[in-house]
């Protein structure tokens, strides 16, 4: 076999590795995709379900009215999960809609929080969506994620600074701790999401190299099959 | 209807709207939460037509409470820290409005049921806001400090923000009062549910300054 014909069949098999590679990856995030479609929808009704437990009515005297929490929670929330959802099931695989849905979780983690009155335990729900965005095995969308909980923080404490008091106040040190912690679960999940990657590379390389081979062996029983008939004819 | 008929960049359209919508339904939901109560007030004195007994001999923090208002579990929550931060030194009366034709699930509220748990808390009902009118509380979770002889040390809320807990320039100036007889002048608004219908002005931010003995 010539140098030629040998660096062609590298190539190939790198070509084909990179295609079941990058369609395997395809195949990840469209699922992954699916998934949020239908948790974004069920989160939407949870929020709702936290308004109406937590805070269903405003009062003022004997007078009530429903809460702002739950209309914020019906409409805020459906705005919220609206384009992930419909991104989900008209662009599944895009990578803008896995971004567009890490912002989407992490607003969604934000208004259960607010909707919650700021319980500890609801804080919880960035941590677990962190392990959900980790799914599409792309760490960038790790670093949407944070740059949203990010953005949420600094535009409120420029303009409202009151509504963050405590961060801007003598307990920064807190926040600075719960950015910390942030930033661990998103680094723990970045390293495993390249690790990740780097399984599955490893897998579409072997079964390009075996495809080749499978391809080399079918074409020699070919080549052996019609010398036989020829032989016979 | 098809979107890819709107050509191949309505994704992008959809994200803008998206975005848009999302910074303005945010802005009013954090606009609410840093919106204060009406200011109602008070005057420089326990006022003597009270039906409220003083405590004698050492100072008391009187609370103004809706029993319903959700608002004011924050409230609730940042006054146990505090009374637990001042051990003893205050005495804590909580006064939860009372309308004259409510029925009896009125009273059977968790802020109520929290308070009753709370050690060293006196609840008391408030038929009909006559108290609040008369102490000038307008907005639940209004605290009035006064000294053991009835002047008014502090007017405010115990809050940063609507039905926020966490450190709140209130609660703070309270313990900095009765610990070192000092002070600084931060406002001190109040967050909560309107105690009277019709009282729910928006913008009608208590001064919270020291009132009485300011220092």
């Amino acid at each position: 076999m010539s140098t030629d014909s040998v660096s062609a069949a590298t190539d190939a098999i790198v070509r084909r590795a990179r295609e079941r590679f990058e369609a395997s990856w395809h195949h990840v995030c469209v699922a992954t995709d699916g998934f949020f479609a239908k948790l974004m929808f069920g989160q939407w009704i949870f929020g709702i379900l936290v308004a109406l437990t937590f805070s269903p009515y405003g009062w003022e005297g004997k007078v009530r009215n429903v809460h702002l929490h739950v209309w914020i929670a019906v409409v805020l929330g459906g705005v919220i999960a609206s384009l992930p959802i419909l991104l989900a099931l008209k662009r599944p695989g895009w990578v803008v809609t896995r971004h567009v849905i890490a912002a989407g979780q992490m607003l969604a983690s934000g208004l259960l929080i607010h909707l919650s009155g700021g319980r500890i335990e609801t804080h919880f729900h960035v941590f677990g969506s962190f392990g959900f965005l980790a799914f599409y095995r792309d760490w960038r969308v790790l670093v949407t994620a944070s740059a949203v909980t990010a953005i949420d923080h600094l535009i409120r404490g420029i303009a409202w600074p009151e509504s963050v008091y405590g961060i801007l106040g003598p307990e920064s040190w807190r926040v600075l701790e719960h950015v910390f912690w942030v930033l661990f679960a998103a680094i723990g999940l970045a390293v495993s999401c390249l690790r990740s990657l780097g399984e599955m590379r490893l897998i579409a390389e072997r079964g390009a190299e075996i495809e080749a081979l499978a391809e080399g062996e079918w074409r020699k029983s070919s080549v052996v099959d019609r010398v036989g008939m020829e032989a016979t004819a | 209807m098809r979107l890819d008929r709107l050509g191949g960049n309505w994704a992008w359209l959809a994200i803008a709207l998206w975005a848009a919508a999302l910074g303005g339904g945010f802005a009013i939901l954090w606009r609410y939460e840093i919106t204060p109560g009406a200011g109602g007030g008070p005057g420089g004195r326990w006022p003597a037509e009270s039906s409220i007994v003083r405590p004698p001999g050492r100072p008391v923090l009187l609370m103004f409470a809706h029993p319903q208002c959700v608002c004011t579990r924050a409230s609730l929550a940042e006054l146990g820290r505090l009374k637990d931060r001042l051990e003893g030194r205050l005495a804590v009366i909580v006064v939860f409005l009372r309308p004259a034709d409510a029925d009896e699930a009125w009273d059977r509220s968790d802020l109520v049921a929290r308070v009753a748990a709370m050690p060293g808390v006196t609840a008391v009902r408030d038929l009909d806001g006559r108290e609040a009118a008369r102490f000038g509380a307008a907005t639940s979770g209004h605290a009035l400090v006064y000294d053991a002889q009835g002047a008014l040390l502090f007017s405010g809320g115990l809050t940063a923000a609507r039905g926020r807990e966490g450190e709140a320039p209130g609660a703070r100036r309270i313990a900095a009062l009765l610990t070192t007889g000092r002070a600084d002048g931060t406002a001190s608004p109040v967050f909560g549910c309107a105690l009277r219908h019709g009282e729910a002005v928006e913008g009608d931010v208590l001064d919270g300054g020291l009132k009485g003995k300011s220092r």
